[in-house]
C-alpha cells in the first residue's frame, strides 16, 4: 500500500514536471521603473522575470519561456505566440528580448581580410558600421542554414547574416571562405 | 579591450556635479542602450557615486571590436554630448554583471528597485567585471584593488595591446602576435628551417636540377644548329675545331653519341632526383607532424573541446604534406627554371636577336594572366580546405555515433546529411579544376600561337631574306617549346606557394598556440606529498560568461576521504578537473600541501594525482600495457596485483590471450564495467597520493560494484581521496561529504549529519534513492 502511494507521488511529480503552463493575454505583465518586467501569474507576482526564446533562430516569436529571476531560473510559463498578446505587452517583451538577444544584422560587407589565423570584417549592420575580427581556427561562423550565418567575434559578440543570397555577388565572394 | 580614461569632454561635463578628474577611481566604457542600440558611453566610479554617461553615436560612426582598432598617437576628440546619470553608492545593493546572449547588463537594487544600470557588448565584459569589483570594494570601504587577483588588477600599458609595427590591436593580448604583420615571408622562412636539417641532400638535389638545365639548354642546340647547320652541312670550320676535319661520318657518330649520352644523363639524374625528393619530403613531413603532435599534446583540454577533432586530423595529416610540396618541388624549380629561361633567352639572343624578340612578344600576356588569376586560386584553395574539413568532421561525427545512428535506424538520413558536405567538396574541387583548366587552356593557346608565330616568321626569314638557316630555325622552335615547361611551371608555382603557405600557416597556428596550462619556471617539486588539498575562493567557468564554480572554499586533510554529491551539471567533475589542473582556476587558488598547483611541476602533480573518471579511455595495446599506462616500469607481479585489487584479474584471465590481449580501438571490445576496472587498476598501479574517483563505479553492476568497493577501500587507505558518486551508498565510507549545487558548496558534513537536514538536498536525494530501491525490489 505504501509503495502504491509513493508510485502515485511519482506519477504526480512527473505530471507536474511535464505540464506546459501557458501564459496568455489574461496574465498581466508590468514594466518596472528599473527597466524590467513583472508578471502576475496564478495570483503570484514574479518580479523582473527573465524572457527566454526557446527557438531563437527558427521561431523567434513563438515559444517564449518566462522564468523567475533567481539562480534556479524556474519556468513560470510559456507564451506560445507573441502575436496573440496585446501590443503593449508585446512591445514590453520585445524590449527585453532586443537587449538579451542583441545581434546586429549584417546588411553590407565592405571587406573581409584573411590574415594568419584571423579574419577581419568591415561591415554595415542595422546598428551601424562595425569592424570586428574572428578567429579562423575556432568555429566562429555557424551555419544555421545554407544561407543564414551567425558570426561570433573574439569576445563572443554575435553578428548575423540573415540571407547570404540577398548580398551582392561581390560580397558573397568575400564570404566565400566561410560558405 | 582597455579604454580606461574618460574623455576631456566628459570630465568637463561632470564638473557641474562637483566631480573632478582626481575623483575618478575606475572607468569602463559601455556601448549599448536599454533600447538595444549602439551608443557611446562610459561608467565611472567615485567614492560616492557610480556615474553613467551616454550619448547617441554620431553619423557614420564605426564600432571597433577587439583586434580591429588601430592605435593612434593623439587622443581622438570627443564632441558628443553626454547625458549623465549618477547612482548613489549608499543606495545601491547587489551590484552585479549579468550576461545575456548578445549583451551584458549591469544591474543592481537601487532604492529597493531592481534597476538596469548599463548595458554593454561582450567586448567590455572583462573590464566591467573589474569595474564592478572596484565599486563593491569602495562601497565596503576597502581598498580599490582589494581581493582582486594581481593579474586582473594590473593596468596593462595601453601601448602593449597594439602591434608596434602597424598599430593594430592584437587579437589576443596574451600572445602579442599581429596577424597582419606575420606576413607570408616569415612563415616561409620558418618552413625553410625544417629543410635545413637536410642540407646535404638538398645540395645534391640542386645539382641534379642544374644538370637538367644544362642538358636542356644544350639539347636544342645539338639537335638543331649543330646537327643541321654544322654536321649535316659538313661545315669544315666547325669540324676543324674539333679536329674532325673531313671525317664527316665520325663527326656524325660522335654527335649521336653525345646526344645519347645527354639522354642517359637525364635519366640517371631523374632517378637520383626522384629518390632524393621522396626522402627529403617524407622526412620533413615527419618532422612537422611530430612538432604539431607534440604541440597538441602540450595544449590544454580547452583546445580540443573548442575544435572539431575531424578538423584537427585533416590539419596534421594533409597539411603537413601539403606544406612540403612547394618547398621540394617548387623552390629548386623556381631557381633552375628561372635560370633556364634566362639562359635560353641569352642563347636565342646570341643566335638571332630579331627572332628572339619576336619569340618574346607574347610573354607579357602570360605574366598578366598569372597575376590576374592568382587571387582566385588563393580563395578557392582555402575553400576546398574548409570543405574537406567539413567532410571529415561529418564522417567522424557519424562514425563515432554509429551506435545511435543504427539504434534509430537513421543510416539513410545520415547518408543524406553526408551528401551535402560531400557535394560541397566536389564543387570546390571542380571549381578549382575549372579555374585551373581555364588558365591552362588560355596558357597553352598563347604558347601555341607563339610557336606558330615563330614558324611563320622563321620560314619567312629562311626563304625570303636568307637571314637564318634551317638549323637555327629548328633550334629556335626547340627553345621556344622548351620555354613552355618553365612558363607552365611558373603558372603552377603560385598555386603550390598558396597551398603550401596556407597549410603552413594552419600548422604554425597549432605549434604557436600557447598552452593555457603551462609549467612555471622554477616550478616546485612535489616529492613525498602529504596529500593535503585546500581550495580558496575558487571560481571557474569554461566560458567567460558562465561560471560553473563560484567561490568554493574547501579543505581536505591528509588521508581523508571526501565524498562529493550533487545533481548532474552541478560542477562536481569540474571541481576535480581543477585539482588535477586540467584547467586553471579563474579566481582563487588551489593548493596541495600548501603550494599553489600553478607553481607545482606538472609532471609531479600528475604523478601524484590520479583520476578514475566516468569516461574511461582504453588505448590501443595489450591489457598489461593499458594497466601500466603512465607507469612503464611496473613488473608483471605489480600489474597482476593491481588487476586483482580492481577485480579485473578474473575476467582478464578468462580472455584467451590473458594479459597480452590486445584491446582498444583495433582490438577486443570490452564492456563498460571491464573498461572501468582496467582504469581502476591503472590508478592503483600509479599509486598516487591523491586519488580522484569520478563516478568510478557508474557503469558496473551491483555485484561488481561491491567487489570494486572493497578494493577501493584498500585503495583509499593512506591516500587523500575525492569521490564523486550518484549512488549515495557508494559514499558510505567517506569521512565527510559535501553537496555541490549550482557551483556552490551548500551542505557539508558526515553522511548522518547531512541526512538530518530535512529540507537539504542530500536528504532528498537519499530518500529518493532509498525509495526507488524499495520500488525496484518490489
Amino acid at each position: 500500500m505504501a509503495d502504491n502511494n509513493s508510485m502515485n507521488i511519482y506519477e504526480k511529480e512527473a505530471e507536474e514536471m511535464t505540464a506546459m503552463r501557458k501564459i496568455t493575454k489574461q496574465n498581466k505583465f508590468e514594466r518596472t521603473e528599473g527597466g524590467f518586467i513583472n508578471l502576475t501569474f496564478d495570483g503570484v507576482t514574479y518580479e523582473r522575470v527573465k524572457v527566454v526564446r526557446l527557438f531563437p533562430f527558427t521561431d523567434a516569436n513563438k515559444y517564449i519561456s518566462i522564468r523567475q529571476n533567481d539562480d534556479k531560473a524556474r519556468e513560470i510559463g510559456i507564451i506560445e505566440d507573441m502575436d496573440e498578446l496585446d501590443d503593449d505587452t508585446r512591445s514590453m517583451l520585445e524590449e527585453q528580448l532586443r537587449l538579451n538577444y542583441f545581434t546586429p544584422v549584417i546588411e553590407k560587407i565592405h571587406n573581409i581580410k584573411d590574415e594568419y589565423g584571423y579574419a577581419y570584417f568591415h561591415v554595415k549592420t542595422d546598428k551601424g558600421e562595425c569592424k570586428f575580427a574572428i578567429n579562423m581556427a575556432s568555429n566562429a561562423v555557424t551555419k544555421l542554414s545554407d544561407s543564414r550565418l551567425i558570426i561570433t567575434d573574439l569576445d563572443e559578440n554575435r553578428f548575423e547574416i540573415r540571407d547570404v543570397n540577398a548580398l551582392t555577388q561581390k560580397e558573397r565572394r568575400k564570404l566565400d571562405l566561410f560558405l | 579591450m582597455k579604454d580606461n580614461k574618460l574623455t576631456a569632454n566628459i570630465i568637463e561635463n561632470i564638473k557641474q556635479y562637483h566631480i573632478t578628474e582626481q575623483d575618478i577611481l575606475s572607468v569602463c566604457p559601455i556601448d549599448i542602450s536599454a533600447e538595444g542600440e549602439y551608443i557611446l558611453g562610459y561608467t565611472f566610479l567615485t567614492k560616492e557615486y557610480i556615474g553613467v554617461c551616454t550619448s547617441t553615436v554620431p553619423e557614420n560612426y564605426t564600432h571597433y571590436f577587439r583586434g580591429t582598432k588601430v592605435h593612434s598617437k593623439k587622443e581622438e576628440e570627443d564632441f558628443a554630448e553626454y547625458s549623465v546619470t549618477l547612482y548613489d553608492l549608499k543606495k545601491m545593493e547587489h551590484l552585479h554583471v549579468e550576461r545575456a546572449i548578445g549583451a551584458v547588463s549591469v544591474t543592481a537594487e537601487y532604492d529597493d528597485e531592481s534597476t538596469r544600470i548599463a548595458s554593454l557588448s561582450n567586448t567590455y565584459l572583462e573590464q566591467m567585471n573589474l569595474f564592478v569589483r572596484h565599486a563593491k570594494n569602495i562601497k565596503k570601504g576597502k581598498d580599490l584593488d582589494a581581493d582582486i587577483p594581481v593579474k586582473e588588477a594590473e593596468e596593462e600599458n595601453e601601448e602593449d595591446l597594439y602591434c608596434p609595427i602597424c598599430g593594430t590591436m592584437y587579437p589576443d593580448a596574451t600572445k602579442k602576435i599581429c596577424p597582419k604583420c606575420t606576413n607570408k615571408s616569415t612563415i616561409f622562412m620558418r618552413v625553410l628551417k625544417y629543410f635545413f636539417r637536410y642540407k646535404f641532400q638538398i645540395a645534391i638535389l640542386f645539382l641534379t636540377y642544374a644538370v637538367f638545365a644544362v642538358v636542356g639548354i644544350a639539347w636544342p642546340y645539338l639537335s638543331g644548329t649543330v646537327l643541321f647547320d654544322k654536321v649535316l652541312e659538313n661545315d669544315p670550320e666547325f669540324l676543324q675545331r674539333f679536329g674532325l676535319g673531313g671525317k664527316y661520318i665520325l663527326a656524325l657518330g660522335l654527335l649521336a653519341l653525345v646526344m645519347v649520352g645527354c639522354r642517359v644523363i637525364t635519366m640517371v639524374t631523374d632517378m637520383v632526383q626522384m629518390s632524393l625528393m621522396a626522402k627529403i619530403a617524407t622526412s620533413t613531413v615527419r618532422d612537422i607532424k611530430s612538432d604539431v603532435f607534440s604541440a597538441m599534446s602540450r595544449l590544454s583540454l580547452n583546445f580540443f573541446t573548442s575544435k572539431q577533432t575531424g578538423g584537427l586530423m585533416t590539419r596534421v595529416i594533409s597539411d603537413s604534406s601539403r606544406v612540403t610540396d612547394f618547398f621540394i618541388d617548387g623552390i629548386p624549380s623556381i631557381i633552375i627554371q628561372g635560370v633556364t629561361i634566362i639562359i635560353t633567352f641569352a642563347v636565342m639572343y646570341r643566335l638571332n636577336w630579331k627572332m628572339a624578340l619576336i619569340a618574346c612578344i607574347l610573354l607579357p600576356l602570360l605574366v598578366f594572366m598569372t597575376i590576374k588569376l592568382r587571387p582566385g586560386l588563393w580563395s578557392l584553395s582555402g575553400k576546398r580546405h574548409r570543405a574537406e574539413k567539413a567532410v571529415s568532421s561529418k564522417a567522424n561525427d557519424n562514425l563515432t555515433g554509429a551506435r545511435v545512428v543504427k539504434a534509430f535506424g537513421q543510416e539513410d538520413a545520415e547518408l543524406e546529411r553526408f551528401v551535402r558536405p560531400n557535394n560541397n567538396l566536389k564543387e570546390a574541387e571542380i571549381n578549382i579544376v575549372k579555374l585551373r583548366n581555364r588558365f591552362t587552356i588560355l596558357y597553352n593557346l598563347v604558347q601555341e600561337i607563339s610557336s606558330i608565330w615563330i614558324w611563320i616568321i622563321g620560314v619567312f626569314f629562311v626563304l625570303k631574306t636568307h637571314e637564318i638557316e634551317l638549323g637555327v630555325l629548328i633550334t629556335f622552335v626547340g627553345y621556344v617549346s622548351q620555354l613552355n615547361g618553365p612558363m607552365n611551371f611558373f603558372s603552377r608555382v603560385f598555386r603550390m606557394w598558396t597551398e603550401s603557405i596556407n597549410a603552413a600557416q594552419r600548422l604554425f597556428e597549432i605549434i604557436d598556440s600557447i598552452p593555457e596550462i603551462a609549467e612555471k619556471e622554477n616550478s616546485v617539486r612535489l616529492i613525498k606529498p602529504r596529500g593535503e588539498i585546500e581550495l580558496e575562493n575558487v571560481t571557474f567557468g569554461y566560458t567567460v560568461s558562465k561560471n560553473v564554480l563560484k567561490g568554493i572554499n574547501l579543505k581536505v586533510k591528509e588521508g581523508e576521504m571526501l565524498g562529493i554529491v550533487g545533481r548532474s551539471g552541478a560542477g562536481k567533475s569540474t571541481l576535480v578537473n581543477l585539482i588535477s589542473r586540467l584547467y586553471d582556476v579563474k579566481e582563487g587558488s588551489i593548493k596541495i600541501d600548501g603550494t599553489d598547483v600553478k607553481d607545482l611541476s606538472l609532471a609531479d602533480l600528475r604523478k601524484n594525482v590520479a583520476m578514475v573518471s566516468q569516461d574511461t579511455y582504453i588505448f590501443m595495446g595489450s591489457v598489461a600495457k593499458n594497466i601500466a599506462y603512465g607507469n612503464e616500469g611496473a613488473s608483471r607481479e605489480e600489474i597482476i596485483r593491481a588487476a586483482k585489487l580492481a577485480s579485473a584479474h578474473d575476467f582478464i584471465s578468462k580472455m584467451p590471450d590473458g594479459y597480452d590481449t590486445i584491446i582498444g580501438a583495433s582490438g577486443k571490445d570490452l564492456s563498460g564495467g571491464e573498461r572501468q576496472r582496467i582504469s581502476i587498476a591503472r590508478a592503483i598501479l600509479a599509486n598516487p597520493k591523491i586519488l580522484i574517483l569520478d563516478e568510478a563505479t557508474a557503469s558496473v553492476d551491483t555485484e561488481t560494484e561491491k567487489a570494486i568497493q572493497n578494493s577501493l577501500k584498500y585503495l583509499v587507505k593512506g591516500r587523500t581521496t575525492l569521490s564523486i558518486a550518484h549512488r549515495l551508498s557508494t559514499l558510505r565510507d567517506a569521512d565527510r561529504l559535501i553537496v555541490i549545487d549550482r557551483g556552490r558548496i551548500v551542505e557539508e558534513g558526515t553522511h548522518d549529519e547531512l541526512d538530518k537536514i530535512e529540507d537539504g538536498i542530500f536528504h532528498k536525494l537519499n530518500e529518493l534513492q532509498n525509495k526507488s530501491l524499495s520500488v525496484s525490489s518490489f
